[in-house]
């Protein structure tokens, strides 16, 4: 009894150690690139990862595998957002976007629309970002993984447009909500602080401001921990708090040149 | 009876001899004429051919008839008709009138470009027959020198007309640019003067800034000379160390040749080492990978080994 049991045992383990099936080279060859350009990418090699992007975009269109290929573009999109050439950028997601045989997954050309939306709304081009929001409110239908973010960058866009009331409401909505995640909370909870010193609400503004101070440190995202230190700042010294103020400036230009000197994105 | 003694043995048979003489005289006389008879033609057979002209312009009696430049006839009579038209008889030699066919044409030429009139009769078509005596042939008169002018003149006039108006028209092209050249030449006049002036005052300032700056490059190059000088005195010591330092270098570089002809031989079976190093490294390297990745798919390792992200890399709403 026990020798069959350990003969089933060996069979199990056998059968657990077997290979399993190789892909074909292009597609195992796709998947490295991809693995080494996301690696480049958390290692802040943006230049290496954009490269790497390329290459895997290329064997992906080799066996047409459109899906990968949608999500490589937008990647690429990515990359070349955080190189600071928006431009760039936006002409990839067009790839996506202005395809008119529709071959893309409306996933992907759903994520397109809302990273072209980001994107020109940072260049302060608000009609162009109104209409890419609009299309992927359209696909996303309240019920995709970037309705937290779409609405985010709704109050954002509402902020942009001078509608500061309207922007706390949808943020603080979005802020509430766990399941939006830590970044899109951090980022609602800054729109709120923002149009609140808008609304010179300041004591409000300073509060959410340091929510979203808290949040943006657990993420150590420097850029945006700078920007709230910046707010803290300026909505201190309208309090009167100056020796505050003068330290909250002092924090942020130090995160600041950090930033720069290490060239972190 | 006789009024003198002829007694002279010269004077026998006087009458006989001056008959003789005279008869020889007409002989020669006659023979001469005949001659010139022959010469002029008087003798050859001729035949008449006619023809019309418009007027007897240019046509005289006598004038001379050729064919391919030979003489062979002359113009006999004119005469004008009851139409005013100009009958002209011309009389060919017999033997050259089957040279002419039906359709010969006659015409009034010059010989050179101001020489004497002269008829040139052309042959005609050869499939037709014969010109007979008496026939009539076309005349027309060749484009001489005077109807040359004359073309010449009905071509010239107009253009001269043209140009006449041309030049009087105050409104053409020809007086608007004469006006223009006459306004540029004043224009010009005025830009010379203000050119002089421009020059000369470039002449003064050049009087003024050139002596100084001369004086300037004097004084430099004197410096130059004395720098100069002090180069020829400082520098043959200084040449004299840099020899010294390439001596040392080549003794240098010649030690370093040394110990690397004796390292060469060595080097082939150390890279050969080497080489053989670096492809196990690699092999051991490649078989690690494929073990790991192996290994990563599948339990308990593959619980740890993050799965294969396909969505695109983040990017939230205030990126």
């Amino acid at each position: 009894m026990t020798k069959a049991i350990l003969f089933i045992l060996l069979g199990m383990l056998a059968s657990c150690g077997s290979t399993p099936p190789r892909l074909p080279q292009a597609m195992e060859q796709a998947q490295v690139a991809d693995k080494e350009a996301r690696r480049a990418l958390r290692s802040g090699d943006l230049l290496r990862a954009q490269h790497d992007f390329a290459k895997t975009l290329q064997l992906q269109q080799s066996f047409d595998d459109l899906a990968g290929a949608a999500t490589t573009i937008i990647n690429l999109a990515t990359v070349a957002h955080q190189l600071h050439d928006d431009e760039g950028a936006l002409i990839w997601l067009d790839k996506v976007l202005l395809e008119n045989a529709e071959i893309y997954p409306e996933e992907s050309r759903l994520a397109a629309n809302f990273r072209k939306a980001v994107i020109t709304a940072n260049l302060g081009r608000l009609p162009e970002a109104e209409a890419s929001l609009a299309e992927a409110i359209k696909m996303c239908d309240k019920k995709c993984s970037l309705h937290f973010g779409i609405d985010g960058l709704q109050a954002r866009l509402l902020l942009l447009k001078g509608d500061s009331q309207g922007a706390i409401t949808l943020a603080l909505t979005v802020s509430k909500e766990a399941e939006a995640g830590q970044d899109e909370q951090a980022n609602a909870l800054r729109t709120v602080a923002t149009a609140e010193e808008k609304l010179s609400r300041y004591a409000e503004a300073l509060q959410h401001y340091k929510s979203t101070l808290e949040i943006d440190k657990v993420l150590s995202l420097g850029i945006r921990i700078a920007e709230d230190l910046s707010g803290m700042a300026r909505v201190s010294k309208q309090l009167g708090r100056d020796q505050e103020a003068i330290a909250y400036s002092r924090r942020a230009k130090l995160a600041n040149e950090s930033l720069r000197q290490n060239n972190i994105p | 009876m006789t009024l003198l003694a002829d007694k002279d043995e010269r004077f026998k048979n006087l009458f006989g001899k001056a008959a003789l003489f005279v008869l020889l005289a007409a002989i020669g006389i006659g023979a001469t004429l005949l001659w010139t008879g022959i010469k002029k033609g008087a003798f050859t057979a001729k035949s008449p051919i006619y023809f019309v002209a418009d007027s007897g312009q240019g046509l005289s009696e006598g004038m001379p008839v050729k064919y391919s430049g030979f003489k062979i006839g002359k113009l006999n009579t004119l005469t004008l008709d009851e139409h005013g038209q100009v009958q002209v008889e011309v009389g060919v030699e017999s033997k050259y009138l089957k040279l002419l066919r039906e359709d010969a044409v006659i015409s009034l030429t010059k010989e050179g470009v101001i020489g004497d009139g002269v008829l040139e009769l052309s042959r005609g078509t050869e499939a037709k027959a014969v010109l007979a005596a008496g026939g009539v042939v076309r005349f027309e008169r060749a484009n001489g020198l005077e109807q040359a002018v004359i073309e010449v003149k009905n071509r010239i006039l107009p253009i001269l007309d043209d140009l006449h108006q041309t030049l009087h028209d105050p409104q053409s092209d020809v007086r608007q640019t004469l006006k223009n050249l006459r306004e540029f030449s004043v224009e010009m006049r005025g830009t010379r003067e203000r050119l002089d002036h421009v020059l000369g005052n470039m002449d003064a300032n050049l009087n003024n800034e050139m002596g100084p700056l001369l004086r300037s490059l004097r004084v430099s190059a004197t410096n130059a000379e004395t720098l100069s000088a002090k180069l020829d005195h400082d520098l043959p010591p200084l040449l004299k160390r840099a020899d010294d330092s390439m001596e040392n270098l080549r003794i240098t570089s010649q030690a370093v040749k040394d110990a690397v002809q004796k390292t060469v031989p060595q080097m082939p079976g150390m890279l050969g080492e080497a080489r053989e190093t670096m492809g196990k490294t690699r092999e051991v390297l490649g078989d690690s990978q494929e073990m790991m990745d192996s290994l990563s798919t599948h339990w308990p390792f593959k619980n740890n080994v993050p799965v294969s992200d396909n969505t695109p890399i983040k990017m939230d709403s205030h990126d």
